[in-house]
């Protein structure tokens, strides 16, 4: 476990606006996304994580509790926390029904006010789509 | 376990109440930042918990015990502000040696390797020290003690950002180590709210909130949008504070009581507010800021 600590604290101020502990848990989700946490193994603990981004460790374990929550980690009485069977599935499924429908609605509101029209709209997406499976 | 209780406690100068019936309690352990304007009552409040001065009425408890004249809390608590008085004949070296001998927890090793990496000179005096240096050796003093109840009064005035940022990161590395109780005011809350786990925010003398940072971060939204569309969906809340930008935007701070679907189906923005600014807001006796003054001429 190695982390580099400018690349931290870059992580945590880029979104003031968000709070700490909601901003620590979608970075294990992203550590567990990108393969660097695999399932059955042990993730931070608050402490770790406190020291690491320079921030209260109660911060650090409200962050953790919220996966504990959702079922993305489990808790070893004694042990400490570890990465879900199913928790790669479990991101996955909550970022499509929450994040990228929020993205949606933003977008269809924004080209709402813009007045661009449906065809338009799918035209750009299409686009889009297209640029990004071409990389 | 609660290291500091207080109930109703009062301070009168010259028959002016500087603190006025607080209430609240600190737990075992913890990290506390005092937040509040200038002449809020932090100083005082803090100076009380320390036993250095006396209460006028109410209960103060610290350890179980009466902080004034307590030898129990002088040993176990350290005063840390940057009016901290060292005997002038000697150097910053015997300085720390004499501290050693004060606290029980002294950590030399910890105190020797910050005042070097700080870069000060062990033969030089306390009193030849600049602001920013004498706030730095002075905190220096406050973590190597480790005292389970230790009090930072501004610590880091007139430090440099870099200074700030590497006390601030010794601080929740030594308290990681060895949890103590913690109390820190300071102007600067956006720097130092990452190390808190509980604000307590006083103002004119009274408590006004004392909750976990993170619920502050959610106590409170601002609306911003067309000034009747804002005004129509805040209306019966209180507007902690508002600003109206060009002819008809208006920008509100209300408690956070909205559905984030029904400020967006009204056509208005949502935006989180920072912690620091809710503060200012919240200890403001204007909704408007300093743009009231103008706005009245």
């Amino acid at each position: 476990m190695h982390y580099n600590r400018e690349e931290a604290e870059v992580i945590l101020n880029a979104d003031g606006s968000k709070p700490i502990y909601v901003q620590i848990s979608e970075w294990i989700e992203t550590e567990i996304m990108n393969g660097h946490l695999e399932s059955d193994q042990k993730v931070y603990s608050q402490y770790q994580l406190a020291e690491m981004y320079t921030i209260n460790p109660a911060t650090a374990a409200k962050g953790l509790n919220l996966l504990v929550d959702e079922n993305i980690l489990y808790k070893k009485r004694g042990l400490g926390m570890f990465v879900s069977q199913m928790a790669k599935e479990m991101i996955v499924n909550k970022r499509k029904s929450q994040t990228l429908k929020r993205l949606v609605q933003e977008l269809v509101l924004e080209a709402h006010r813009l007045q661009i029209s449906e065809a338009e709209l799918m035209e750009m997406i299409k686009a889009e789509q297209s640029e990004v499976g071409n990389e | 376990m609660k290291v500091i209780e207080c109930t109703g406690l009062t301070k009168t100068y010259l028959r002016k109440p500087v603190l006025n019936n607080l209430t609240f309690s600190i737990e075992e352990n913890t990290i506390t930042g005092l937040i509040g304007r200038n002449g809020a009552g932090k100083t005082t409040l803090l100076k009380i918990l320390a036993g250095f001065i006396q209460e006028t009425s109410g209960k103060v408890r610290v350890f179980d015990d009466g902080p004034f004249n307590s030898l129990f809390v002088s040993a176990n608590s350290i005063f840390v502000d940057d009016q901290m008085i060292f005997p002038p004949a000697l150097q910053l070296q015997e300085i720390l040696e004499v501290a050693g001998s004060f606290y029980p927890n002294w950590d030399m090793k910890l105190a020797k390797g910050l005042a070097k990496y700080f870069d000060f000179d062990p033969k030089n005096y306390h009193n030849r020290l600049s602001k920013g240096k004498t706030s730095t050796f002075n905190s220096i003093i406050g973590l190597a003690a480790r005292c389970p109840l230790t009090i930072l009064d501004e610590p880091t005035t007139g430090m440099d950002e870099a200074v700030r940022k590497d006390f601030y990161r010794a601080l929740l590395k030594d308290y990681l180590a060895h949890p103590r109780t913690i109390m820190i005011s300071s102007h600067h809350l956006n720097e130092i709210e990452d190390l808190l786990e509980d604000v307590l925010l006083i103002k004119d003398g009274k408590k006004h909130l004392h909750l976990p940072i993170s619920e502050l971060k959610e106590w409170a939204i601002g609306i911003k949008g067309p000034t009747e569309k804002v005004l129509e969906l805040t209306n019966g809340e209180e507007l902690i504070y508002e600003n109206r930008i060009g002819a008809g935007t208006m920008y509100a701070v209300v408690k956070n009581n909205f559905a984030t679907l029904e400020i967006e189906k009204a056509g208005l923005e949502r935006t989180p507010v920072r912690a620091s600014d809710l503060c200012v807001y919240l200890t403001n006796d204007s909704r408007g800021g300093i743009d009231d003054v103008f706005n009245q001429c």
